[in-house]
């Protein structure tokens, strides 16, 4: 694998990780959702500047403006969480917890 | 030059760490900023000039600050840093197994690049991805105006979700 592709790569399943291992903020998690989206941008950036495919440099900007819908409506969520349970940690949220 | 798209590859995977073992959120946020000013040099480097202006402006200069000001609700006296004694062997476990997955898959590369780096030392106004973006608005126009609903619903959306007193997330505002 190249360098580049090996960054990339490492890059999403760190982010990957550090949703699943969440520990204690809400927003933690949300910042590794960002990571992913990162790992995502610049891969499909590279992708139209290696390969000279031009027309697909349309796909990082748009997966921009729907990964900024996705972050807005996780950071609404966070607000919400914060108003309810006065902070944004996870152990509060334990309504379906037997 | 390929030395330093090596430098930004390495900066590129420590902010991911930094990000990835969840510290308190400011110093993740900071982990973030690291990464996409990075990510916009690795850009730049491959020959790119819209796309890492457009990292920089939109994704750090619009998202992140709504981050950045997001993490004054998760405010705590003592935030978790990146180097706390309770949190050192999940930062010891990513740098080991990033370092163990290099030296795995990489360990077959026989020194062949494997990118085309933009050393041309010209300065050109009509870049590659310029061009990408543009086709969004000639060829992709509906792509665009979708992006554009797919937005404004957001925001309703949004204001759904923070509306207080009986309706919505919030309940005791």
């Amino acid at each position: 694998m190249t360098p580049i592709q090996m960054t990339f790569s490492t890059m999403f399943l760190l982010g990957l990780m550090g949703l699943t291992f969440h520990r204690t903020h809400l927003l933690s998690a949300l910042l590794c959702l960002e990571t992913l989206m990162l790992s995502l941008f610049l891969a499909t950036s590279l992708w139209a500047l290696q390969l000279s495919t031009i027309n697909i440099a349309c796909v990082p900007m748009l997966l921009l403006a729907f990964s900024a819908c996705e972050a807005s409506s996780g950071l609404a969520l966070v607000v919400a969480t914060a108003g309810t349970h006065g902070s944004d940690h996870m152990q509060n949220l334990n309504l379906l917890q037997c | 030059m390929s030395y330093l798209v090596c430098v930004l590859l390495f900066g590129l995977m420590v902010g991911s760490v930094g990000v990835a073992w969840n510290p308190s959120p400011y110093f993740a946020a900071m982990g973030l900023v690291m990464v996409s000013g990075v990510g916009c040099g690795v850009l730049i480097c491959f020959g790119g000039s819209f796309l890492p202006l457009v990292f920089f402006l939109i994704y750090l200069g619009g998202m992140m600050v709504v981050f950045a000001f997001s993490a004054a609700l998760s405010a705590e006296p003592y935030p978790y840093g990146w180097g706390n004694r309770s949190v050192k062997m999940y930062v010891a476990a990513y740098v080991l197994g990033v370092g163990c997955a290099w030296k795995v898959l990489l360990g077959k590369w026989s020194g062949f690049w494997g990118g085309i780096l933009d050393e041309s030392g010209e300065l050109l106004v009509l870049r590659g991805d310029m061009m990408g973006v543009a086709a969004m608005h000639d060829v992709a126009g509906w792509m665009l105006v979708l992006g554009g609903l797919g937005l404004l619903l957001t925001l309703f959306v949004v204001l759904e979700l923070v509306r207080g007193v009986s309706r919505g997330g919030l309940r005791t505002v």
